[in-house]
């Protein structure tokens, strides 16, 4: 493998990281507060795609603009979907029922996704689609850069809020210690509801940044499901930092790998990490407490 | 079912069996001998139904879409060996289904063995390669169980397009008939019985373990693992065990579809929506029950099949069968086999009220339940 | 919700849903031949990887069956298609001819698109002993399988498509001619055979293969590969691609600013999608075709003429095999004067093996495994128009080599 080759892999591997550190951050969110492993959150992906290709397609106007919608809807239909699916279950059985719960979530969308748009490939077609800018001899594509930066600023939000407001230390807490977090006074139901519409609101983010660049079809959630599954049981469930630190780390691994293996035996990576860590570690390379027992 | 709040609230309610060990049902048994009469007479029924269906089949196609339903009821029952008595919900046993028609169909091409030994190799196959799986599934609970078991049909799936010169990658994997000169129509009968055998011993290998101490300890697990293992039952063997059972059996169901299809692809063998189907039929009958999921199938494969023979491949059936998952997940968790005999009983004539249940009566009724499903 | 009602609420919720479903299939399929009508049984793949070609072979079928519809119809019976969606899946395929000769009963079957759905749906066309004129299995091993009912309607198999390229480059003189290549091929018979097809001739005659990868149908980041063959500096770069695949490959390729001599991808560039989709960057770009709208064969004339009328543009590839299938398929009905299941089907393979057709690709004939003895065409994009410039008596434009920067 030549320098070059490694260096542009090397480059397109974090800005692929950046990306899966978003929407897996989602992800250990949902799992955070409400121990619930949410599959329909790459579906959800999906749709905002699909919303951003349908926004362009319609109006002409930057795939970009459409997270003014798609955010705040993906929010309310988090807390929506909390309040009303997901608190109906009973707590003996939350974990296993909530994975079948939001996998009938993702068939439904999946199947609303090809009954309204069809199966047929979609790709938002961009005047700069191609356009790309030189690095220090590897070359960035204009579109994927924007995709890194809007997932990059997201997440920096999501772990100012969590760090800085009150809101996001109570979130903390009822991840840390539902019961703890009880008696102190938080309103945990409330605050998970919150916590579920903002893991919502980072796959409308993940979504409209994945249009930029890539094609869409209603069955592509399948082929983010394991990968950010694989992520968060690598980071540690529950926790934000791990998951980002392995999301940067496995989506680099992939990039490179993929230059020596092809892309079909670099996706194994992710696999290969998930029983790796369950093997040695089970909680996670950087969780706590928490994963262990899921 | 384990759960994560087990260890930091106090527990719910008392739903939970006794621990292992024999049962005394020898009394209930009396008072039982008319419905075990009306049981005898329903299985018969039932199975002459079955056995009859290729007779009655109107045309090859109907008999081909037979064979199809007979094949999920075999993946439900053999999905609800770890689902039904463990309560780990699998959502990955597309996996095995697919190991056992790759490797039913490499044995024979690769090793020139004869069709059936192939099948059978091909189920120890798969239990070899399920018992590091197991055991690395298996160290976890819950919600990572489930993410292992998506994992390892996704993983698969990679593989089998990735590693060509073995598997055919995307192109698939041809596997030749076993009775290269039987008619097509003939070819769906003789299959269509071949799947309702192995159903047969899979139920039978079921009820047998319902009613041994092994079944009781996996019950045990279901029910509360640590209150389990602090009895002193070998949790981790015997969720393992089941594991494997589950494993092989789904295993055989794929490789008696590779013996009939013939035409492997990857993104349909290792497909998670096949594995998503058998958690659908389960649940919907029952997990708890021996005809559980065998009724499920036959509902939720029949409504598939019909679905597409009216409707041609629309994405509609995707919706249905989510709108199907959700409201059995929301609904009717236990299944509809519980929920209509506690509707029989709720308007039969022996029941006065049960709209406040105390945990002694849920525990009797549990209990009563249990016996119920031992007789089965 | 109190406990008592629970269950009860769960089982009517669940029977409802479950009736829903059922219910919701009651309409009619309304299938089976009647005396007055042919019906004729196609699967094809209208949604997943290959529904962008799918469609297009339906649209040929479409203008096919109206034309002759509007002609006084086969044998003066009028003509009808069944079409379904296979979701370009194999299984469902199968489960689709099946259901079309042994529920429906059609009278005649065609082909569905992509090999990888040929050979399994031929299989169960053979076992039924059934017809199978196809529109869309081009590779060689759909032909290395014994099948007995097989024709594939179109001018040569895919290895053999990229043959007047070859040549072509090959003439080139020393200094001129392109000494590397970079292929890269989805992991589909077809494309192969017609990637492959070009790579060994190439490499036959001393040319480098500097990067040769597979990737699966579903693949849609293409960075990685991208990135590999940009870094080789490959002179020629083949695709074996289907639609999308190849939209994916050449942006990947324009983002790196990846410049080669010459590019050459199968069956996307024949799209009438295919420039927009890209970006209308697409001077110099080759595929092979077995088809061109502009051929004077006279069936070709009113079949370009209808199906303008009717969509606007001229037909493409996909639509003029699907149309070929067609026309094969009526002139063995015609010569034999039967359409129906049962002996019938033997008389019409038997016909075919012995005579040739003459269709919208120019006449064709079959060997004894089906495998046309024609040669396929090699199109340019000059101009912004995709014009043929291979073989020299039929071209249109001339070659561009090198090709301009994209």
């Amino acid at each position: 493998m030549s320098g070059s080759l490694l260096f542009q892999s090397l480059v397109l591997g974090v800005l692929l990281g950046g990306l899966y550190a978003l929407l897996a951050a989602g992800l250990t969110l949902y799992f955070g507060v409400m121990r619930v492993v949410m599959i329909a959150h790459s579906a959800f992906l999906i749709l905002a795609a699909y919303l951003a290709w349908w926004f362009n397609e319609r109006t002409g106007l930057d795939p970009l603009l459409s997270l003014v919608v798609t955010v705040p809807l993906f929010f309310l239909v988090g807390v929506g979907m909390q309040r009303l699916l997901i608190t109906r279950l009973r707590p003996a059985t939350l974990t296993m029922m909530s994975v079948l719960l939001t996998f009938a979530i993702a068939l439904f969308i999946e199947g609303m996704i090809g009954f309204v748009w069809s199966g047929t490939q979609r790709r938002v077609q961009l005047p700069y689609s191609g356009s790309n800018i030189e690095f220090f001899g590897a070359n960035i594509a204009v579109v994927k850069l924007v995709a890194f930066v809007l997932a990059a600023a997201s997440l920096g939000a999501l772990y100012v809020l969590l760090k800085k407001s009150r809101f996001g230390q109570a979130l903390r807490a009822t991840i840390q210690h539902r019961e703890a977090a009880q008696l102190v006074g938080i309103r945990t139901d409330r605050v998970a509801a919150l916590g579920f519409g903002l893991g919502l609101a980072t796959a409308a983010v993940g979504g409209t940044a994945l249009a930029l660049d890539a094609t869409i079809y209603p069955s592509l959630h399948w082929h983010w499901v394991g990968p950010l599954m694989a992520i968060i049981v690598v980071g540690g469930l529950g926790s934000i930092p791990g998951t980002a630190i392995a999301a940067m780390v496995l989506g680099i691994g992939q990039s490179l790998l993929q230059v020596e293996l092809g892309t079909t035996w670099a996706q194994t990576l992710f696999y290969v990490a998930l029983f790796a860590t369950l093997m040695l570690r089970p909680q996670g390379f950087f969780g706590g407490r928490l994963a262990q027992r899921f | 079912m384990p759960n994560a709040s087990d260890t930091e609230r106090p527990p719910p309610s008392p739903t939970r069996t006794a621990a292992p060990g024999p049962r005394d049902v020898k009394g209930t048994r009396q008072a039982l001998t008319v419905a075990r009469a009306v049981k005898l007479v329903a299985f018969v029924a039932g199975a002459v139904l079955i056995l009859s269906f290729p007779n009655m089949a109107p045309n090859p196609y109907i008999l081909s879409a037979g064979v199809v339903v007979a094949s999920y009821a075999c993946t439900a029952t053999a999905w609800n060996f770890m689902g039904g008595f463990t309560g780990y919900i699998s959502l990955g046993h597309a996996a095995f289904f697919g190991l056992g028609a790759y490797a039913t169909g490499l044995l024979i091409r690769d090793l020139s063995w004869p069709p059936f030994v192939a099948w059978l190799g091909a189920g120890a196959v798969v239990v070899l390669i399920t018992i590091p799986v197991g055991i690395a599934a298996l160290r976890v609970r819950g919600a990572s169980f489930v993410i292992v078991s998506i994992a390892f049909v996704l993983i698969l799936l990679l593989v089998s397009q990735a590693w060509k010169d073995f598997t055919g990658g995307s192109n698939g994997l041809v596997v030749p008939r076993p009775f290269p000169d039987l008619l097509r129509p003939e070819h769906h009968r003789v299959f269509f019985y071949l799947f309702v055998a192995l159903l047969a011993v899979m139920l039978l290998v079921w009820w047998v373990i319902d009613r041994s101490r092994f079944g009781a300890g996996l019950k045990a697990v279901r029910e509360d693992e640590d209150k389990a293992q602090a009895l002193g039952v070998p949790t981790r063997d015997y969720k393992l065990v089941a594991y494997l059972v589950s494993a092989l059996f789904t295993g055989l169901s794929g490789g008696m579809y590779a013996l009939w299809f013939g035409d492997l692809d990857p993104i349909f063998q290792f497909s998670i929506l096949l594995g998503a189907y058998m958690v659908l039929m389960a649940l919907l009958g029952g997990v708890r029950h021996l005809y559980g999921p065998l009724l499920g199938a036959l509902i939720v494969g029949g409504a598939l099949e019909y679905f597409k023979l009216e409707y041609g491949d629309t994405q509609l059936h995707l919706v249905a069968t989510a709108v199907l998952l959700g409201v059995v997940v929301l609904f009717t968790p236990n299944g509809i086999i519980p929920a209509a005999t506690d509707l029989v009983k709720r308007f039969g004539p022996q029941d006065s009220s049960i709209r406040e249940m105390t945990a002694a009566e849920l525990l009797e009724r549990n209990e009563n339940e249990a016996r119920r499903a031992a007789d089965e | 919700m109190t406990q008592w009602n629970r269950p009860a609420l769960g089982l009517a919720a669940t029977l409802t849903a479950s009736a829903l479903a059922l219910s919701a299939c009651s309409a009619d399929a309304g299938g089976g031949g009647s005396d007055d009508t042919i019906t004729i049984g196609i699967s094809l793949p209208l949604t997943g990887d290959f529904s962008e070609p799918g469609k297009g072979v339906q649209r040929g079928y479409e203008a096919w069956a109206e034309m002759v519809n509007a002609d006084g119809g086969l044998l003066g019976r009028q003509v009808e298609l069944t079409i379904l969606d296979d979701q370009s899946s194999a299984d469902r395929v199968v489960q689709d001819y099946e259901a079309l000769i042994a529920q429906d009963q059609v009278d005649l079957v065609f082909g569905p698109f992509s090999t990888r759905l040929v050979v399994p749906s031929a299989r169960v066309a053979e076992e039924y002993g059934m017809l199978f004129v196809e529109p869309a299995g081009a590779a060689a091993e759909v032909f290395d399988q014994g099948f007995e009912n097989l024709f594939y309607a179109a001018p040569a198999i895919a290895n053999d498509h990229y043959n007047h390229l070859a040549e072509q480059i090959l003439a080139l003189p020393e200094a001129e001619r392109p000494q590397t290549v970079a292929v890269a091929a989805m992991d589909d018979p077809f494309a192969q055979g017609t990637a492959y097809g070009l790579r060994d001739k190439l490499a036959d005659a001393g040319l480098d293969v500097l990067v040769d990868e597979v990737y699966p149908p579903n693949t849609t980041d293409f960075s990685s590969i991208a990135a590999k063959i940009s870094d080789s500096g490959a002179d020629v770069v083949i695709g074996g691609t289907q639609y999308q695949d190849a939209v994916n490959l050449i942006v990947a390729l324009q983002q790196l600013d990846y410049q080669p001599r010459l590019a050459a991808f199968s069956t996307a560039p024949t799209n009438p999608e295919f420039s927009s989709a890209i970006g209308e960057q697409t001077e110099g770009i080759l595929a092979p075709t077995g088809y061109t709208p502009e051929a004077p064969w006279p069936s070709n004339v009113e079949f370009v003429e209808h199906y303008t009328e009717t969509h606007g543009n001229p037909p493409a590839e996909d639509e003029a095999n699907a149309f070929t299938t067609g026309q094969v398929v009526a002139a063995a009905v015609e010569a034999v004067g039967c359409a129906e299941q049962g002996d019938c089907q033997q008389q019409l393979i038997d016909w075919l093996r012995e005579n040739e057709v003459e269709t919208v690709v120019g006449p064709l004939s079959w060997d004894d495994a089906g495998r046309p003895q024609s040669a396929h065409m090699i199109q340019q994009y000059v101009e912004g128009d995709i014009r043929i410039v291979l073989p020299a008596d039929a071209a249109e434009a001339d070659f561009l080599f090198p090709k301009p920067t994209w």
